[in-house]
């Protein structure tokens, strides 16, 4: 394991847990005074005789210090430079204070015989938790050589002994020098072996930390993969367009592999060249070089050669057709892994680090993956980009013919009402008849095509509808003139119903108008009695509603499922109808759809039918642009 | 009304013949062209009164291009000029104020006859314009 990288985290650890104790250890000590106070009244009283006067007075000092200390802490919070030095040398002034007053308190108290010796056990216990190994042992050294000075200094009397008395017995136990001798290293044992042990235990738990800690970096890591790759999965599943799916996925792999730079470059028809699909922080120069030759780029073309993986060092610039540009821009380190579609490579998913060696065998695994999806995008949006294509072929063809169709259309029903009109001499009564046959049968043949055209023109990849705002009140006034008379021709009840303040929707005013009117004339058309109405009202606060409903001959369950495709003619229409063109619902169902609403039919036989249109409302608000990395995109 | 000169343009020779039946037996006299080249010859060796031209030609906006052409030319600049087109999505009743956002601003021509042409309505509009002229 890197030692340099591991030792920063316990530091860490270490430094956290000396600031949160430096802290508490202030805390306590304001108990201290009280205590040391409290025992020696209570001694005295007891009727043992001491220096009470001095012991007292170091209890004061310790208050003083304390309180020293408590200032000096909000000093040193306030600043920010070199801190972990500093609380680190606060904790052993701290420490140092503390051992000066401890040893005046035994001092007073008996001096190497006293009772107190034993708080210095707390004190190596603190030290050792709190401090670093070394200066625990150092402090447990100096307690006991100091203790060994104070003994041998009282001893030949050139510091003045403080005898503690009982009912005028000493309770000194340690009369002769031996006696002292064994005394003193049953001390200095206790102290080291109290810090041995606390160190140990210190060292043990702070292992665990670590350990604990390091697999937390692990696991969010993993989760943060695990995260990007759903994202990564979910792009792929809702968007159909290459650059749709590949911006986001190239955002997620960058954030979480934790490179500089990302590519997709996807290989040539000729599999000679690779171009350039997508980037993520690449420099443009590079990107719009347009094209890497495969024979001139041997990393990439050990990958399409079918090596699961290649690393590589950028100072091997013979490795690299543009391995100057990479290091221009400061990378160090490459990975490359291949894109498969079916056992075939069709690119290379490249990943660029500004560290060198930066690739571990764990980021090679998570880029095989991570290729697997975006070769998975990629043969979506190729599928997708396939379909709309022969969707814009059967388009075109569409408006080629109707176009087609017209042009011989128009010329003969020109001769045609030449002849109806009279201009070519009077027609007999039977063949002008005959002529208006003849001349019905060529107009519904031209509302086929109009109707064809209609289709074919809104579906055509250049068709963008024109949004303007949409006052329906407005539109549905018209349809209500355009459908009065032939209405009550019919003898049927017609009705159109809109508040004055329904809310505009934004949309193509011929489109939607077209859109109603086919509805409205289809209700009139399939409703030989009763009534058809139009009913507009706002929907769910976002949508207008608007529906059309009849007391028509309706539609059966099973003309349902076919109803809005083209040419679809229900089986009673045609009873109603022989010339229906079977297009009007599948221009409603298009301009519906070019206007992001949505409809529903609810019918029953006999009873009628209603046809319900739901169109969002029109948002004023203007939406600001989302901003992702600068994925590009070239076809 | 009489002896007024209509050039009629258009690829479709059935409707050129149809309307010149219909023009001429309105007592105009009618000369045909088939495409924007052999109607700017036409325009040269005689100015007519009026002209009616095909939207559609050759290109999908051949009669559109003459329209402008000769909008700014100062000599054509008046003479009346009525469209023909089989391919508008609708023609209103309002006439071509509606089909502006085609063309933009501009519209060379004021009136517009979808193909194919009503002769009634078509020749009254003519003997308006020719009259008020």
């Amino acid at each position: 394991m890197n030692s340099d990288a591991d030792k920063t985290p316990r530091k860490r650890i270490v430094f956290k847990e000396l600031q949160k104790r430096t802290v508490w250890f202030i805390r306590l000590r304001w108990w201290v005074s009280p205590v040391i106070a409290a025992g020696a009244v209570s001694a005295y009283i007891a009727g043992f005789e001491f220096n009470l006067l001095m012991v007292l007075l170091v209890a004061g000092f310790i208050l003083l210090y304390n309180f020293v200390f408590r200032l000096a802490l909000s000093a040193l919070s306030g600043r920010g430079v070199d801190r972990e030095r500093s609380v680190q040398r606060f904790t052993i002034c701290q420490v140092g204070f503390d051992y000066a007053a401890v040893f005046l308190l035994i001092h007073y108290s008996g001096g190497a015989s006293s009772p107190l010796v034993f708080f210095f056990i707390f004190h190596i216990i603190f030290a050792s938790i709190l401090l670093p190994v070394v200066l625990a042992y150092v402090f447990a050294g100096l307690s006991s050589l100091g203790l060994s000075i104070m003994a041998v200094l009282e001893y030949d009397g050139i510091l003045a002994r403080h005898p503690v008395l009982f009912l005028g017995d000493s309770i000194e136990s340690a009369g002769s020098p031996s006696h002292m001798f064994v005394r003193l290293f049953f001390f200095t044992a206790s102290v080291f072996i109290a810090a041995f042990s606390t160190t140990e235990i210190m060292r043990m738990l702070r292992m665990r930390i670590l350990a604990l800690d390091r697999s937390n970096t692990a696991v969010s890591i993993l989760n943060e993969k695990l995260n990007a790759l759903y994202h990564m999965i979910q792009a792929v599943g809702s968007k159909q367009k290459l650059n749709q799916v590949l911006g986001p996925v190239c955002n997620n792999l960058v954030r979480v592999v934790d490179t500089r730079a990302l590519s997709v470059k996807l290989l040539s028809e000729s599999r000679e060249l690779l171009k350039y699909a997508a980037a993520c922080n690449l420099p443009d120069s590079l990107v719009l070089k347009n094209s890497i030759v495969l024979k001139k780029s041997p990393l990439n073309r050990r990958i399409i050669e079918g090596e699961p993986f290649v690393t590589g060092d950028i100072s091997q610039q013979e490795m690299f057709q543009f391995g100057e540009d990479l290091e221009a821009a400061g990378f160090k380190s490459v990975l490359f892994v291949p894109l498969k579609v079916e056992g075939r490579v069709i690119g290379i998913l490249g990943g660029y680090s500004r560290q060198a060696n930066r690739f571990t065998s764990e980021d090679v695994g998570f880029f095989q993956q991570a290729a697997d999806l975006v070769a998975m995008a990629i043969e979506n949006a190729r599928a997708y980009e396939n379909i709309e294509k022969l969707m814009q072929e059967r388009t075109r063809f569409m408006l080629q013919v109707a176009h087609n169709l017209k042009a011989p259309l128009d010329g003969a029903v020109s001769i045609l009402n030449l002849i109806q009109e009279g201009y070519l001499g009077d027609l007999k009564k039977e063949q002008s008849e005959y002529l208006t046959r003849v001349s019905n049968r060529a107009g519904s043949m031209r509302s086929m095509i109009t109707e064809l055209l209609t289709l074919a023109r809104s579906r055509s990849d250049g068709h963008k509808i024109e949004k303007k705002s949409i006052d329906l009140k407005k539109l549905l006034d018209r349809i209500e003139r355009t459908f009065r008379v032939e209405a009550g021709q019919k003898g049927l009840t017609f009705m159109v119903d809109c508040p004055y303040d329904i809310p505009a929707v934004s949309g193509d005013w011929d489109m939607l108008e077209q859109m109603m009117e086919n509805l409205v004339s289809n209700a009139i058309k399939y409703t030989p009695k009763g009534s058809v109405w139009v009913d507009a009202s706002i929907w769910n606060e976002d949508r207008v509603r608007i529906m059309v409903a009849d007391t028509g001959i309706g539609i059966t369950q099973q003309d349902m499922p076919g109803l809005f495709s083209d040419f679809f003619r229900a089986g009673n229409a045609k009873t109603i109808d022989e010339i229906g063109t079977g297009l009007g619902l599948a221009i409603v169902r298009e301009t519906v759809e070019k206007h992001m609403g949505s409809i529903k039919v609810d019918s029953e036989p006999d009873r009628g039918s209603v046809f319900t249109v739901y169109l969002p409302i029109e948002v004023k608000m203007e939406r600001e642009d989302e901003n992702s990395c600068n994925a590009k995109n070239q076809n | 009304m009489a002896n007024k000169d209509i050039l009629l343009v258009d690829d479709d020779p059935d409707i050129r013949e149809s309307l010149r039946i219909i023009l001429e037996n309105e007592g105009y006299t009618v000369r045909m062209a088939a495409n924007g080249k052999q109607a700017e010859q036409a325009l040269l060796s005689k100015k007519p009164d009026l002209m009616i031209l095909d939207v559609m030609m050759s290109t999908d906006t051949e009669g559109f291009d003459l329209a402008f052409k000769l909008r700014s030319q100062p000599e054509y600049e008046n003479m009346p000029i009525v469209l023909l087109t089989s391919f508008l999505d609708k023609v209103r009743e309002e006439g071509p104020d509606q089909f502006q956002h085609i063309l933009g601003e501009q519209w060379p021509a004021k009136w517009l006859f979808e193909k194919p042409v009503d002769s009634k309505r078509l020749i009254k509009k003519i003997t308006g314009i020719l009259e008020g002229a």
